[in-house]
Formats: structure tokens, sequence, C-alpha cells
């Protein structure tokens, strides 16, 4: 193994990263607020994505402009799901909105298999003909423009998450629902609201993954689905900034076995890998001691 | 004719995977492994009667009890954790089964010809049936005696001590060890009956598909295991039957003439049930309401 | 001997010192009431008793074997039985069920083979449940689902749960928490009943009429430590009590 080699693999998957850290973000906020799982959102962040290159057939676009209305189908998408598979579903039963989620990823995915025949669409690459390098070292325009938009779409995140009135609100819900209620927060509208932003960006995440892919399947959305809970799991439940570096990780060491162990053995071990983290280290990289009771 | 054995066959499969969820679920915990115990039942016990030529009924005690004990050990660091994590790691650990069958090839040359597991082009001829001469009708006999046993089994279990302590064990960990209830050993002890369960499965799936690859494992199946009980509701056996027969005999064969669409309407059919029926199909509301008009018995 | 004896005990959450060298002795026979201000330490105490959080040091001792750090099953087993400050019972079970599950745990462990004792069962356990069904007042709500009772219903059935047990010591915390007078008149009857048949009975409590009037010792927390002890008359009477109960313990917590 040659040093540069190894580099290049981990920068590559670092950028890809970003991706897995957007989706995983998404299943942390949910998480976060609703103690839920949303097991659609994987789904509809690809959905999302098809609803831009549908748009983009019958109106010449620019690619960014279809990265924005994936964002924003998604984000109808998302509040779609909010309503079918959380608002009428009793707090009390946890399983029945899991299989609910289930029930909705099921039909996102057969919605698209429908409207595309099940056969793979091409999606637009951005900058896919930039090349920086420096001798033999390289990076890839598209994976960097994956990357920075990525970042944009975090900071404005946090921004909201933390300056405005809707961020604070949300973020008082996911602590204290209940002093947050009699505070005068809607848990209603802000859970709803935190599901057009997580739609938001999955359908951003959702654009990148066909950009940098190349094309839009309905078969990304299972992996996308298992990588954004183990993104969120690792990350620690209801972290963004664990979210983000578990995103990163994750896509560097996908990268890295890629690269060096072949496509066959690397999940097995990753997945043993895991396993292993997760009944070793609940809580995520950044739990805290073990908390009391 | 052969059509409706063929979908006893899968009904009877699917019950037995759906059941090894329930036992799961019954002590508060999602598991989303069960696919690949399943797997480990379908390879070895097709292990068995293929490479070593063993009959299926000792193949298939055998193969679920090494899924039971593979579920079993995947049971006690499963202890630790809870919930989402829970989730994840099973997913986790599922899919690590799944891969180590795509990575796993060893092939010997019988009568001829080359059988056994070959990575991931999966492992074909598994011809035991066809070789002895069963039926159609004959497996689907063989198939529904074996999902009759362990359905009795389970509706025993339900009403017993047992059954009430693993429930007692979903509802409240805590108050359940402060009532003397070994934690530990109810957890461990539901894993590895739901990994047995999903073992007898899967053996009787490699035998009547003739033909398994990883691919038959994957995430999809093991939510589709945890689908069963929880639409049937996690009341009793038979809840998950009527899901079974629901979901594979009504939505995926009955719509068969909608084509494509029935699928999309499978989705959107589960949506609409877990509003409408939180608790499952049959829950508390719909068993009295089925009671009430057959008899006037209380009791327990 | 004393049946239950704390020796040193100490639980640390992080920096916060929960319970602090901790001695106590509890006797056969008595009705032990355990107080003190929120916070003192006294829910902490008795999960430690119980196994449920780890002890950090220091010792617990039941009728002289310890069992320390031990789990909770097993420390039900040698016969310490528990009720939660927040009701804890198995709500979508019957009540019958809430005290079969409770059943024979302890008893019968030798006497009864695994099969009958799990999926068989016995007549004498049906029998011993209704019997003590009819003795906590709840035979007519038998086939209800324990979550739909009353919440004085759901208090008799979480005591009689922990009875089914057959301990010889229990634990009850906060059991009058939530109850109106005629309730806490009621329970106070039923402790006494339960002491005259032998038990030995630890009583976390807020409630100032059922502590003083039920119990034959009190011991006071604050901040942890152990600030007094002895007849429920003295302990009225104690200055460092008041002082601990109108909110200026700061100087006894670091006493």
């Amino acid at each position: 193994m040659d040093w540069l080699d190894f580099f290049q693999s981990i920068t590559d998957g670092l950028l890809f990263g970003s991706i897995y850290a957007l989706i995983g973000i998404g299943f942390t906020l949910i998480f976060g607020v609703m103690h839920k799982i949303n097991l659609a959102y994987g789904a509809a962040s690809i959905a999302g994505a098809y609803v831009s290159i549908a748009v983009a057939a019958y109106v010449p676009l620019p690619a960014l402009v279809t990265f924005l209305i994936a964002a924003i189908a998604s984000g109808g998408i998302a509040f779609l799901i909010y309503l079918a598979n959380f608002r009428f579903i009793p707090l009390a039963s946890p399983l029945a909105t899991l299989m609910a989620t289930v029930g909705m990823l099921i039909l996102i995915d057969e919605i698209v298999v429908h409207a595309t025949d099940g056969m793979p669409q091409p999606y637009p690459a951005l900058f896919a003909d930039i090349y920086i390098e420096w001798g033999d070292f390289g990076l890839r325009g598209d994976l960097i423009f994956i990357f920075v938009l990525s970042l944009i779409a975090m900071v404005v995140l946090m921004f909201m998450l933390y300056r405005t009135r809707l961020g604070i609100a949300t973020r008082a819900v996911a602590q204290q629902p209940v002093a947050a209620q009699l505070a005068g927060i809607s848990l209603d509208r802000t859970n709803a609201l935190t599901f057009v932003i997580t739609g938001l960006l999955g359908g951003l995440a959702g654009a990148m993954i066909g950009a940098s892919v190349g094309v839009l399947s309905p078969l990304l959305v299972v992996p996308i689905t298992v990588k954004g809970l183990i993104v969120c799991v690792i990350g620690g439940l209801g972290s963004i900034p664990g979210a983000i570096i578990a995103g990163l990780a994750v896509g560097a060491f996908e990268n890295f076995f890629l690269a060096f162990r072949g496509v066959t053995e690397r999940d097995m071990y990753v997945m043993l890998l895991l396993f292993v983290f997760l009944v070793f280290r609940p809580g995520g990289i950044f739990s805290r001691s073990v908390a009391r009771d | 004719m052969d059509f409706f054995f063929g979908l006893l066959q899968i009904i009877g499969v699917h019950t037995l995977l759906g059941l090894s969820a329930y036992v799961v679920l019954q002590t508060g915990q999602v598991t989303l492994a069960q696919a690949g115990f399943f797997s480990i039942g379908a390879y070895v016990s097709a292990m068995l009667t293929v490479l070593a030529g063993w009959h299926i009924i000792p193949a298939l005690l055998v193969s679920a009890t090494l899924a039971g004990i593979v579920a079993g050990i995947v049971g006690f660091p499963a202890l630790r954790i809870k919930g989402l994590m829970l989730v994840v790691a099973t997913i986790a650990f599922g899919e690590f089964i799944r891969l180590f069958w795509f990575n796993f090839d060893y092939q010997i040359e019988k009568k001829g010809i080359v059988v056994g597991p070959q990575g991931g082009e999966g492992f074909k001829q598994i011809r035991f049936f066809p070789e002895n001469g069963w039926s159609t009708l004959d497996v689907a006999i063989f198939i529904w005696v074996i999902v009759a046993l362990v359905m009795l089994a389970l509706w025993w279990t339900d009403r017993s001590r047992a059954g009430t302590v693993l429930r007692a064990v979903g509802e409240d960990e805590l108050a359940a060890q402060s009532v003397g209830i070994n934690l530990t050993a109810v957890k461990v002890g539901a894993f590895a009956a739901g990994g047995f369960i999903a073992g007898i499965g899967g053996a009787i799936y490699a035998h009547y598909t003739t033909h398994i690859e990883h691919l038959n494992f994957g995430v999809m199946l093991a939510t589709f295991a945890i689908a069963y009980p929880i639409l049937g509701g996690l009341r009793n056996v038979f809840g998950t039957l009527v899901a079974v027969i629901f979901i594979q005999g009504f939505l995926v064969e009955g719509l068969r003439f909608m084509g494509d669409w029935r699928n999309l309407l499978f989705g959107a059919l589960i949506v609409l049930a877990m509003n409408i029926q939180p608790r499952g199909l049959i829950d508390e509301r719909s068993v009295k309401l089925v009671r009430g008009l057959f008899t006037r018995d209380t009791r327990n | 001997m004393p049946i239950l004896e704390l020796t040193t005990l100490t639980k640390h959450f992080g920096g916060v010192h929960a319970v602090d060298e901790l001695d106590l002795a509890v006797e056969e026979g008595e009705i032990f009431g355990l107080i003190g201000p929120n916070g003192s330490g006294k829910s902490t105490t008795v999960n430690l008793i119980c196994g449920v959080v780890s002890v950090t040091a220091g010792r617990v001792a039941f009728e002289g074997r310890d069992i320390t750090g031990s789990a909770p099953h097993r420390v039900l087993a040698a016969g310490v039985a528990r009720t939660f400050q927040n009701i804890r019972l198995f709500g979508h079970l019957t009540v019958w069920q809430n005290l079969w599950v409770a059943q024979n745990s302890v008893e019968d462990r030798r006497s009864e083979n695994f099969a009958k004792r799990w999926f068989f069962g016995s007549g004498a356990t049906r029998d011993a449940v209704d019997q003590q069904l009819e003795f906590a007042g709840l035979a007519g709500k038998r086939n209800e689902l324990a979550a739909n009772l009353a919440f004085g219903e759901q208090r008799r059935l979480e005591l009689a749960r922990a009875l089914a047990t057959k301990p010889r010591l229990l634990l009850l915390d906060e059991p009058a928490a939530g109850m109106n007078l005629e309730e806490v008149h009621a329970l106070d009857g039923r402790l006494r009943a339960l002491q005259q048949a032998g038990m030995t009975i630890v009583l976390v409590e807020h409630v100032m009429e059922l502590v003083m009037g039920v119990t034959d010792r009190i011991a006071v927390l604050n901040f942890g430590r152990k600030i007094a002890e002895g007849l429920p008359a003295a302990i009225q009477e104690d200055p460092a009590v008041q002082q601990a109960y109108l909110g200026g313990g700061v100087e006894t917590a670091h006493a």
C-alpha cells in the first residue's frame, strides 16, 4: 500500500461522506425532537431528487436549480410523511410509527419504480470536468462541490437552530416538550417544521448522490437508509456535530476499505465492527459517561 | 393446484419468520437480525442435505439449533442496548451474516456435479424434495405440520407464566427485575428461541426454492419479519398468521391482477392500518368485539 | 443481628454525592422510616439496596449475607421486595397476571420443576394469586388491564405484587404519594397488619402523618448523609432535622 493511494482514497471518502452526514443529520434531528425514527427518510431524499429530474425533463434548468427543486420536493414529501406516519399515531405506540414509516418507504419506492419503469435515470453532474491536481494526488471537482454545498447546508442549519426563533423552539421541544408547550410553542407545528427541514437536507443529499454517482435508482434507497441510521447512531442520537463527524468518518472508512480490501469483504467487516462498536459504546462517539438510573 | 400449494408454502415459511420476531418483540426488543438467522437455517440445512446427504428433519433441527445458538450469542451483547441502538445493531449483525454467505465458498463434487454454496452465485441445486419424490402437496403438508407445531408451542407459552413473563419484561424491565425476573435469561432466551424458529423457517425455505443466495436475506426480509407480528398485533400468535395471510396471500398474490400497482397499494395499506389500528390489526378492541359475538365467558 | 445493614454505603453520580457513607441498621419486625427533603438520597438508597444502581463504595447486608451489587432479581430472591415512587405496573397485563408473574419467583423455586414452574403451572399457584387478590381487595378487577385501574387501586396492586414474592423485607418508596387522607389511613392499617404478620418494612416517605404514626424508628437524610436517627417523637424535636426541612441544610452537608 502506497501512502498517496491511502491519502487519496481517504480524501475522496471524506468528501463523499458529507452526503452521509446530511442524511445522518436528518435522522438525528427527527430523533432529537420526536424520539422516533423515520425510516422513510432515505426514500424521501431519493424521491426528491427524482422529482427534480422530472421537472428538468420538461423545462431546461441550470443544475443548481435542479438541486434546489430536489430539496424543496423532498421537504414537501417529508411533510406528507409527518402527516401520514406521525401526526395521528399515538406517541405510546412507537412500533406503529416505525411500521408506518416502513410502509411509507415501500410506497415511495414503488411510486418511483412506477414512474420510471424501474430504469436508472441519469443525473446531471456538476463540475465533473474539473480536476485539481498536485502531482499524483488529485481532487474531483464534483466531490469538492458536494462537500462545499454540504458545508453550506450545515452552516445554514446550525444558524437556524441556534439563532432563529424557529430553531430555538425546535431545541426547546427536543429538550423539554412539556415546558416548551407551556411556553406557547406548538408541538405540532414544530414537529412538522422539523420534518420539512430534514426533508430539505435530504433532498439536497439525494440530488448530490445522483450527481456524484451519475444515476438515480430505487436501489439506492435501502443502502442510504441503513447508512443514515448508522451515521446517526455512531454520532450519538440527537447530536448534530456527532452526525457530521460520523458521516465523514463512515465515508472515509468505506472508501478506504473499498480501495484496499475489495468490495465483497469490505462490508462484512464494517458491519461486524459496527455491531461491536454499538455494543461497547452505545451512546455513540460523543457519549458522556453512563447516565444515572 | 400447484400454485395454491406454492402459496401455502410461502405463507407457512413467512409465518415462521414472523413468529421468530414475535417472540423477541414480546420482550420489547425490536430486532432486524431475523433475516440473518433465517439465512443460517437455510444455508446450514442445505449443506447438510446436499453435501452430507442427511435427511431433512435432522438437518432442519441441527441448523435451527445453530441459528438459535448464534441468536443467543447476539442476545448477550445486545442486552446492553435498547431502542434505536438495538435496531441498528441488529441490522448490522443481520447484514454481517448475509455478507458472510456472500463471501462463503465451499463446493464439493457429488455424483459428477459440483455442488455447494458459491459466494455471490448462491447455493443452487438444493434438491432434497424432488430427489426423494416429495410432491408439492407432501411438501405443503410437511411445512404446515411444522408451522402448526411451532404455533401450538408458542400459543401454549403465551398462556403460561413464561409467556406472561416475556410480556412483563416488554412492559417494564425494571419492574420485572424487581419482582424477581432474570432479565438476562429472559432476553437471551427470547433471542435464542426467535433464532431457532427463524432457522426452521430458513431451512424449509432453502428446500422448497432449491436455490438460495445472499440477496434473499437482506434488510427488507428482516423488516417483513417484524412487520407481520406488529401488523397482527402482539396479542397472540394468530395475529401474526393473519398478517402473513393478509400480506402474502391477499396483497401479494390476491392482487396480482393489479400488476405493479399492488406493491404501491401494499405500502399505502400498511400506513393506513397503523393509523387506524396502532396496536395491530388484532388488538384488545377487535378481540373484544369478536369475542362478544360468540361468548359471554369473561374468564382469563 | 439487624435484618438489613448498610455500612458506609456511598454513591457518586459524577461529582454529586447522592449517598455519602450511610450507616443504617434495620431490626427484624420493625417499621423503619427513611425521610429527608427532596434530593436527599432516599430513592437512591432504595435503588442501591435493590441493585438497580451500582454501589460506589460500602456494603449492603441482608440477614447477614452480603448482597452488595447483586442483580435486582437476586436481591429479590434473597427476600427483599420493593415498590416504586412512580407506580410501575405491567400496564397491558391483567391485574391477575401482574400477580402471577411475581408469584413463586422465590418460593417453590426448588420444589417445582422447570416445566411446571414456567409452562404448566400448578393449581396451588393459581389459588395463591386468587387469595392475594382477595387480600388486596382487587378480586373484582382480576381481568382488568392494570393500566385501566384507578390510582389508589394501582398502588394497592403494586403492593400486592411485591407481597406476592413472599419477601421478608419490604422497601416502600413513597407509597402514600398522591393519596388522600382516607387512603393514607387505610395504608397505615395495612402496614400495621403486615408488621403483625412478621414483615419488616422500610418506609421512604414524605407524608408526615403516615411516617410519624406508623414507624418505630426514623432516620433522616440530607445531602446523602444521615443527620438524625431515633424515635419519631425525638426526630420531630431535632433541630438539625427542622433546619434541613426549612432548607438550611448547607452546613450539615459538609459537617
